[in-house]
């Protein structure tokens, strides 16, 4: 540590005494961001992770009921992921319910109850256990899992009736594709493929190049998760692998500017948040042009449609060689699934299985908080602020209703929340703010 | 393990010269036709099967010992046995195929001052739980055999016995068999433990309680649930020259935790009884025990091994009472056959949590029938329990061992020296 920085230091120490305030920062303090310049990291030049966003200051209180506006009913199957862009949601289906999980509904949401306007069924699949629609609305792409796995890719010409343009397969896909996240790497469209363990075989990564939508190539993959991989996400040619009790990882692959493409990544950092189970990543880029927190959701063990169990950990990232969990947010009895975040407004939307639909002031600084909303965990011997007593719960949806939830996934989408519900189907809610 | 199969197979060859030396085998088959209605396709299914198709011979000489049991369902029933209600080892409403090495285990066994003491090392039986179904006197396992019994685990495994008084410890693999002909992972051996005390009060009864910790059984690279286990049982088993009765009570739970927290709790009672006169011998079976539902793969008879998360889709609840009765045996020489039928009753219901599984949505009803029909096929010595080694072994009240030192309980004033296993020969009535 530089002189310059002990002074530094110092100085921010000798200011919060001098002002009295009983605010409790968990970290040493960021002296990167002393200076409030834009960070970014050296393992990383090409990444501008933001100025260090502000505290905030909020009250805990019990939080309101998400408005509902209607439900879409799929009750011949278990439904799974949703996808909405525009005035059109697909959800996808699992398992086996009355009929085996291999169809896509689409359903017109522009209305105050989902319609269900057309479905595809998709050949050679039991589950089809994610579905995303690529950035220009071009393309479906939907994981099957379980008979060989694959991903199928549909043409969006028609939003309302998907035409099937391609469908990827090989022996790294064996035995299914759990998820596919699609995004873009300088300019160029790629699936990011987590596959089944089986028996022996481990659990990988795929990386698809869909640059040709009617001939997706392999570029690359990997064994990775332990013992599974569940989820990646995207952005700025940052990967961030969901690894179960290996923790998150960040690849670089592309986004540094260092010379690692989605065929040759690059591992900048990993971090175990507590408990392990790491299910699936959001990494926020806050009004401000922050971009120092992810948020990792926890998948632990549960009774599909009964209970669940789960935290959201934050990890501060802006170091992303060290990513360190600062705060977590947990509710009993219920686990998290998949995340969804209206960023303007600052505001996170976790599915909650059996906890329905959770929404999380996410504004402001994460890792600033009293030390009565800390709490120690030995297992991790780490302090982490609780967002719920730093009042960051701010909307509770579907449990109100009383009648069975078991929430998949989430989408925010222009002041609505879609939530895909495994045993009613999809709901169509009033965001938070 | 190279090591103790060199042992075993060096001990089976021990010529059977002296009263030092001992040893038996044996095989058995059974060709079975058994209708499941309805099962999991929601339809009546009849299938056959050559199965529980195995060789076993144990083998002593002076204070080593060895044991083989190996079990060919990988070849004749790779599919799994109809059994509705049972699962394990990524099966569901099919028995599992056992591996082909169900048991190799070398041992050694001596008495000091009274106590028999004995230490075996291989693969078998954790000790823990119950005999092995396989050698009970029903074809049909019950739904309770991944509560009530560990199997095919790479183990070494403690046994001390004094007067009425038997106690085990052993440590071994928690990963459970991925097939037939899977390996264990060696790398896990000491990860997981257990310990059964036996009580011997009286004669003919053996009272028996267990504990485990056994690390996630279902993910062989770890990480998965892990699952802390209990069994008590009451077993009376009297046999005369002609007769046979026996009973067997059992309480079985498991917990599966991750850190600590407990994710599924699984219980199960069942009581199974058995009588024989002039070798023919009828069964009845009444158990309750939970399953832990998980997602089926296009064979609505398997389950994803190893799963793809921690998550199951609820518990169930069965309740099945098991009618069997057999005819006399054919005997000629050494080889015997068995005709026997069972026929089951089975409810399946919502457990705790029930999560998704409805039994109408599975199977079209939650009542079912099972029929089993069947010869059980004999050759040379099998012997009539199975789960224990050495020390462990309970003597068999009014039998005499190889050694020709009394078994008689209670008080067992002379401990037996080391003998290989209680059985009896294949031409005693009342035998399987």
């Amino acid at each position: 540590m530089s002189c310059r920085t002990h002074v530094l230091v110092a100085a921010i120490a000798a200011s919060l005494c001098a002002c009295g305030s009983d605010s409790h920062v968990v970290d040493p303090p960021d002296t990167s961001s002393v200076s409030n310049e834009p960070l970014t990291s050296a393992a990383c030049p090409g990444v501008n992770f933001g100025k260090r966003p502000a505290p905030l200051t909020l009250t805990a209180s019990a939080p309101p009921a998400l408005q509902v506006f209607g439900l879409g009913s799929e009750t011949g199957r278990y439904t799974a992921e949703v996808a909405a862009r525009g005035t059109t949601a697909y959800t996808t289906t699992w398992g086996m319910r009355s009929a085996v999980g291999n169809k896509i509904d689409i359903w017109d949401v522009s209305g105050a109850t989902p319609t269900l306007v057309d479905s595809v069924i998709v050949a050679n699949a039991t589950t089809l256990g994610d579905v995303a629609v690529s950035d220009d609305g071009k393309l479906l792409v939907v994981a099957t899992e379980r008979t060989g796995g694959s991903i199928v890719v549909f043409d969006l010409t028609d939003p309302r009736h998907p035409h099937q343009l391609s469908r990827f397969t090989n022996q790294d896909t064996d035995p299914g594709v759990h998820t596919a996240e699609i995004g873009r790497v300088n300019g160029r469209l790629y699936a990011f493929l987590s596959i089944d363990p089986l028996n022996s075989i481990h659990a990988k990564l795929v990386i698809v190049d869909l640059g040709d939508p009617s001939n997706p190539q392999q570029v690359y993959s990997k064994v990775a998760g332990n013992p599974f991989v569940h989820d990646t996400f995207l952005r700025d040619g940052l990967l961030f692998v969901a690894l179960w009790d290996d923790g998150m990882e960040i690849w670089d692959i592309g986004g540094c500017g260092t010379g690692a493409t989605p065929a040759a990544p690059r591992v900048l950092g990993n971090v175990h948040t507590v408990g392990g189970q790491v299910h699936n990543v959001w990494w926020l880029h806050d009004a401000t042009g922050g971009k120092r927190f992810a948020f990792v959701g926890q998948e632990g063990p549960g009774s599909i449609g009964s209970s669940s169990t789960g935290d959201i950990h934050v990890v501060d990232i802006s170091d992303p060689t060290a990513p360190k969990e600062v705060a977590f947010y947990h509710v009993d009895g219920a686990g998290t699934h998949n995340f969804s975040v209206d960023e303007a407004n600052g505001v996170l939307y976790a599915a909650y299985y059996n906890g329905g639909v959770r929404a999380l002031d996410v504004r402001g600084d994460l890792k600033t908080c009293l030390p009565s909303q800390t709490q120690f965990t030995s297992t991790g011997n780490v302090t982490r602020c609780d967002l719920r007593l730093m009042g960051r719960e701010i909307g509770i949806g579907l449990v109100e209703l009383n009648r069975g939830v078991y929430v998949w996934g989430v989408q925010y989408l222009a002041g609505t929340i879609y939530a895909s519900d495994m045993v009613n189907g999809i709901w169509k809610l009033k965001a938070a703010k | 393990m190279r090591m103790v199969i060199v042992v075993t197979v060096a001990t089976l060859g021990a010529w059977c010269d002296s009263p030092a030396q001992s040893w038996s085998a044996g095989a058995q088959a059974i060709p079975l036709v058994t209708p499941a209605d309805p099962t999991a396709t929601r339809a009546v299914l009849t299938e056959g099967y050559l199965t529980q198709p195995m060789f076993m011979a144990h083998a002593g000489w002076r204070s080593l010992h060895g044991v083989l049991t190996l079990n060919f369902e990988g070849l004749t029933q790779m599919r799994g046995e109809l059994s509705t209600g049972g699962y394990g080892e990524g099966y569901v409403d099919r028995r599992h195929p056992h591996a082909y090495v169900h048991e190799l285990l070398a041992g050694v066994e001596d008495s000091v001052r009274g106590t028999h003491l004995s230490l075996y090392a291989g693969r078998g039986f954790a000790p823990f739980g119950s005999d092995d179904p396989m050698v009970r006197p029903f074809e049909k396992y019950p739904v309770n055999h991944h509560l009530a019994q560990i199997l095919e685990r790479v183990l070494v495994v403690g046994a001390a016995r004094a007067g009425p008084v038997i106690g085990e410890l052993g440590v071994f693999n928690g990963d459970e068999p991925l097939s037939p002909g899977s390996a264990p992972k060696y790398s896990r051996f000491g990860d997981s433990w257990s310990s059964r005390v036996t009580l011997l009060p009286a004669r003919y009864v053996e009272l028996a309680g267990s504990v485990a910790r056994v690390k996630s059984p279902e993910v062989p690279d770890g990480h998965g649930l892990d699952q802390n286990k209990w069994d008590l049982y009451a077993r009376y088993d009297r046999r005369t020259a002609d007769s046979r009765l026996y009973g067997l009570a059992e309480w079985a739970h498991t917990n599966e935790h991750a850190s600590g927290a407990i994710s599924t709790s699984l219980s199960s009672w069942m009581g199974e009884a058995a009588v024989c006169k002039k070798d023919v011998m009828a069964g009845l079976r009444l158990e309750g025990t939970d399953r832990p539902e998980e997602e089926p793969l296009a064979d609505p008879f398997r389950t994803p091994r190893p799963p793809s998360d921690l998550s199951n889709l609820g518990v169930s609840r069965w309740t099945i009472l098991t009618l069997a009765v057999s005819a006399p045996r054919l005997l000629l020489k050494s080889f015997s056959a068995r005709p026997f039928v069972e026929v089951a009753r089975i409810h399946a219901g919502p457990g705790d949590p029930p999560g998704l599984f409805d039994a109408d949505l599975r199977y079209g009803t939650s009542w079912m029938w099972m029929f089993s029909a069947g010869v059980r096929l004999k050759v040379g010595t099998i012997h009539d329990r199975m789960g224990r080694y050495g020390a462990a072994v309970v003597p068999e009240p009014g039998t005499r061992t190889r050694s020709n030192e009394s078994h008689d309980m209670p008080g067992m004033p002379a401990m037996p020296s080391p003998a290989p296993m209680t059985h009896h020969s294949n031409n005693a009535a009342c035998t399987l």
